[in-house]
């Protein structure tokens, strides 16, 4: 920025505000970044940008970087604008909005060249040529007598530097406030006008950049929570259980607000040793069910979870990962759930892992799990990870096309008279029993995590507990053909391949995107079922690539581990790209790997 | 007719009192009038959380303390079901405390039983939440499951049962299964039932049981006088046993938990959850998305 040192403006207290007039920079892919302390209102400005740019068509992919309190504290918000689909946050930020001093110093590391930190001067100054400072809050202050509405005029002054259309902006400012009535509504009117006056009155602010077009005005607004909530609903799901956790909570909140119309049941259960067994209980009543939980919450549900194992219960658990272990990180990202999935529990069972890797297949999969569950009678664990159930996102809107129920082997009052025994464990070919739910006539059935005969009755009989392993652990055999097969994405032929799961699915799309540009063809294996390991699509993938990077949130590379365990033959292919510090990956990050020709 | 699970042979030690648990039980069940079918019986874990495999009806069998949220997951999930959970001490006072005093609190129409022998019998007589001072060393103060329950101001039935007396036991337990059956709310009863093997108290305790509807001043539904009745009893070296909370009639504000989240009794397990059958409602509510 060519910003003189003493710059002279008919704003009162504004610094530093940049000087000579430029056509304005085309962007059609941006980010802006906005910081304060909880209570600053950074996640209205986000919610402010999010709809201007939905107004003009284009995609958006909105990140929060939030302390576990309630109130107070360093919070920042980052949006992200573009033409193209995006599922990732955007490694460089063209405009910082700092409520407080923290939000620039954290944002400047990933600040764009030509990018600009717009800040409240009212109670702090930042030195540096590409910042310009209002006191918002003093002018909102003396207008409409409460200084709170700083984070509107903070807007009123971004829609004058990107271009913004002025009518479309108001009508942002309208359709966000209309419900909270005249007054508030008039009050947040007046902080725009604010901003936009003393952006506009500012030599050289005016139209530093221009936002361009898009064409997905019909896209929706979503989260990955959200769409599991939505999935469970209309893949028949009935019954939820949950104790709030971070970054979990939502499936429950939304549920809460959908399933009543549905003769559902929503409960908040004392702990998660309640909300796992509530679960048990209502499948083994006939119910489809779910729970959501995060890594605390998911330690305190193994027990269960291998009961339900066991017992032949049919169960769906989504795990919001986030960084671990014990309380680690609440609100952060990481994936580093998956070693401890894969082998859950004390003794052996069956278990289905799927890793869903947009908000669209945080949908469809969700009944896929609950598909999978009831037709073969084990826990499915829906791996998703902080970043893919939070991070706000644009979407095809959610259709019903594709959906289907499928039960499995439940016999019918009628059936079940025909039979002439009925087992509850009865053995065959594929292990999977009929089931019959309990208050159907005629029949009745014992059900138990202990070492049972067919009949549901306590065996230590060394022959039949031979028999009940192979049926329960033979399902992950048969099952085999049913499970989600994996997305490809990329050239074929490419040499480079990319192995990746959940949230990863964003910035490798982009990387790729970028690595192609470079002349660098690559082809992505986007995993969606992770255990059993895929090896029937896996091995062919590995066969045809010279190098395979896997892509994960953790340090010790847990799908990596279990794909070299599944298929040694490939394991000097295998080199990693690994990201622990809290953060999702940047494309460039992945681009650099990929280069760099990293290696454990 | 369909040949399913029957009831196998207990494995409980000869003179239980489980065995008068059990036998009450099973009158209870016939003389309310339930067929088999209708009932599931979430057994605990111990000697006592067995009792779902030595009687003709459903049975799950729960992991060790965790029966009551089996328990509310199925009256939940399907209301019309006629749910007993049954366990020891250990299990529901110890492991399970949380879920039960949440039992309390949800307020789900169920019977609760928990068979209380003051000792874990199943791994050899160690002093359990209910041990007396002494008891295998036990220096902690015994746990009182009544006066915890009469605490909890939610108009829950709560009773205390001896199994030397099953005639009582077994009325106490048609009543209880009556309540439930009204939707009215939760059932607790705790059951004497001593472990003759590791903690033999047939004798102290029959000399020493007095059932509080003898006492002056009794009044089922006010459980101030209740719990000081019980605190007087167990101060003179006696212990309380009979019915003591019963709410006096049905309170339109505080029914069974599954009356108030499923006033129609469908429920999630017999919902119709076809794609077809709810299409427009499904439709409705993925527009609403925006």
């Amino acid at each position: 920025m060519t910003t003189p040192a003493a710059h002279t403006t008919a704003v009162p207290g504004t610094t530093g505000a940049p000087g000579t007039p430029s056509p304005p920079k085309e962007l059609s892919d941006l980010a802006v970044m906005i910081g304060g302390q909880g209570g600053d209102g950074t996640l209205t400005v986000s919610d402010l940008l999010g709809r201007y740019f939905r107004k003009r068509g284009l995609y958006v992919y909105t990140s929060r970087n939030v302390l576990s309190r309630i109130r107070g504290g360093h919070a920042d918000a980052s949006i992200r604008a573009s033409r193209e689909p995006t599922a990732a946050v955007k490694a460089d930020v063209n405009l910082i909005v700092a409520f407080d001093k923290e939000a620039a110093e954290i944002g400047r590391a990933e600040l764009a060249p030509d990018g600009a930190i717009l800040y409240d001067s009212s109670s702090f100054q930042l030195e540096g040529a590409d910042t310009v400072g209002f006191p918002f809050a003093t002018l909102v202050g003396g207008a409409v007598g409460q200084p709170i509405f700083k984070n509107t005029a903070a807007y009123g002054a971004i829609s004058v530097m990107m271009g913004f259309d002025h009518a479309q902006t108001r009508a942002v400012i309208e359709e966000r406030f209309a419900k909270r009535g005249g007054e508030a509504l008039q009050k947040n009117l007046t902080a725009l006008e604010i901003g936009r006056k003393a952006a506009l009155e500012t030599p050289g602010l005016a139209d530093r950049w221009h936002v361009a077009d898009g064409d997905a005005q019909h896209q929706i607004l979503t989260i990955g929570n959200q769409a599991v909530a939505l999935g469970f609903v209309v893949g028949g799901g009935r019954f939820f259980a949950g104790y709030p956790i971070t970054p979990a909570t939502e499936v429950m909140e939304y549920l809460m607000r959908y399933l009543p119309a549905f003769h559902g049941v929503v409960r908040q259960a004392e702990d998660e040793l309640a909300a796992i067994n509530m679960i048990i209980g209502a499948s083994y009543a006939g119910a489809r069910v779910m729970t959501s939980t995060s890594g605390p919450g998911l330690s305190l549900m193994t027990e269960g979870i291998g009961h339900a194992g066991t017992a032949e219960v049919p169960i769906v658990v989504a795990d919001c990962q986030r960084v671990g272990p014990s309380t680690g990180e609440p609100t952060r990202h990481e994936q580093s759930d998956l070693a401890h999935l894969a082998h859950l529990g004390h003794g052996e069972y069956p278990r289905l892992i799927l890793a869903p890797g947009t908000v669209e297949d945080c949908f469809e999969m969700t009944v896929q799990a609950l598909n999978l569950a009831e037709r073969w009678r084990l826990p499915v664990i829906l791996l998703l990870d902080q970043a893919l159930c939070q991070n706000t996102t644009t979407a095809e809107p959610y259709v019903l096309k594709g959906v289907e129920v499928d039960r499995g082997v439940r016999l019918s009052p009628e059936e079940v008279l025909k039979l002439e025994t009925y087992a509850h464990y009865k053995f065959t070919p594929n292990g999977v029993s009929p089931y019959v739910p309990p208050g159907t006539p005629g029949v009745l059935a014992q059900v138990t995590g202990n070492e049972h005969n067919e009949m549901g009755h306590v065996s230590v009989n060394p022959v039949n507990r031979v028999k009940m392993m192979d049926k329960r652990m033979g399902k992950l055999l048969h099952v085999e053909p049913e499970l989600p097969v994996p997305h490809m994405f990329g050239d074929p032929q490419a040499k480079i391949g990319i192995i990746g799961y959940g949230s990863t699915f964003g910035p490798i799309r982009e990387a790729q995107g970028i690595l192609e540009r470079e002349g660098i063809p690559t082809r992505f294996y986007n995993a969606r079922t992770l255990f059993p390991v895929p090896t029937k699509t896996l091995e062919p993938f590995l066969a045809s690539v010279g190098a395979a990077y896997v892509v994960e949130h953790n340090y010790t590379g847990q799908f990596e581990d279990l794909v070299r365990g599944a298929l040694p033959q490939h394991y000097q292919k295998l080199r990693s790209i690994r990201k622990f510090d809290g953060n999702s990956f940047r494309a460039p990050e992945i681009v650099r790997a990929i280069r760099g020709g990293s290696k454990a | 007719m369909t040949t399913s699970v029957k009831p196998v042979a207990s494995t409980w030690c000869p003179g239980c009192g489980d065995f008068g648990t059990l036998a009450a039980v099973k009158k209870a069940v016939a003389e309310v009038g339930i067929p088999p079918h209708e009932v599931v019986l979430v057994g605990g874990i111990g000697c006592s959380g067995g009792i779902h495999n030595f009687i003709e009806t459903n049975g799950i069998h729960a992991l060790h303390g965790r029966l009551l949220a089996q328990a509310v997951g199925v009256k939940l999930a399907n209301p019309e079901l006629t749910v007993i959970a049954a366990g020891g001490d250990g299990d529901g006072y110890a492991i399970g405390m949380g879920h039960f005093m949440h039992a309390f609190k949800k307020n789900a129409s169920l019977l609760y039983i928990v068979m209380n022998n003051e000792t874990y019998g199943l791994t050899k007589g160690q002093a359990s939440p209910t041990s007396q001072v002494g008891f295998e060393g036990n220096v902690e103060a015994p746990f009182d499951a009544i006066l915890t329950a009469l605490s909890i101001p939610v108009p829950n039935f709560i009773a205390r049962t001896f199994s030397g007396d099953p005639k009582t036991m077994t009325q106490v337990f048609v009543e209880a299964i009556r309540f439930n059956r009204a939707n009215r709310g939760f059932a607790f009863v705790e059951d004497l039932s001593p472990c003759v093997t590791y903690n033999d108290t047939f004798k102290d305790w029959r000399a020493r049981v007095v059932d509080v509807a003898t006492l002056p001043g009794y009044n089922p539904s006010d459980r101030q006088t209740t719990f000081r009745l019980c605190v007087e009893t167990m101060q003179a070296g006696k212990i309380p046993v009979g019915i003591m909370h019963r709410p006096p009639a049905v309170d339109p504000k505080e029914p069974g938990l599954e009356l108030k989240l499923l006033p129609d009794k469908i429920g999630p397990a017999r919902a119709d959850i076809g794609v077809e059958s709810n299409r427009a409602a499904y439709e409705k509510l993925l527009r609403a998305v925006a």
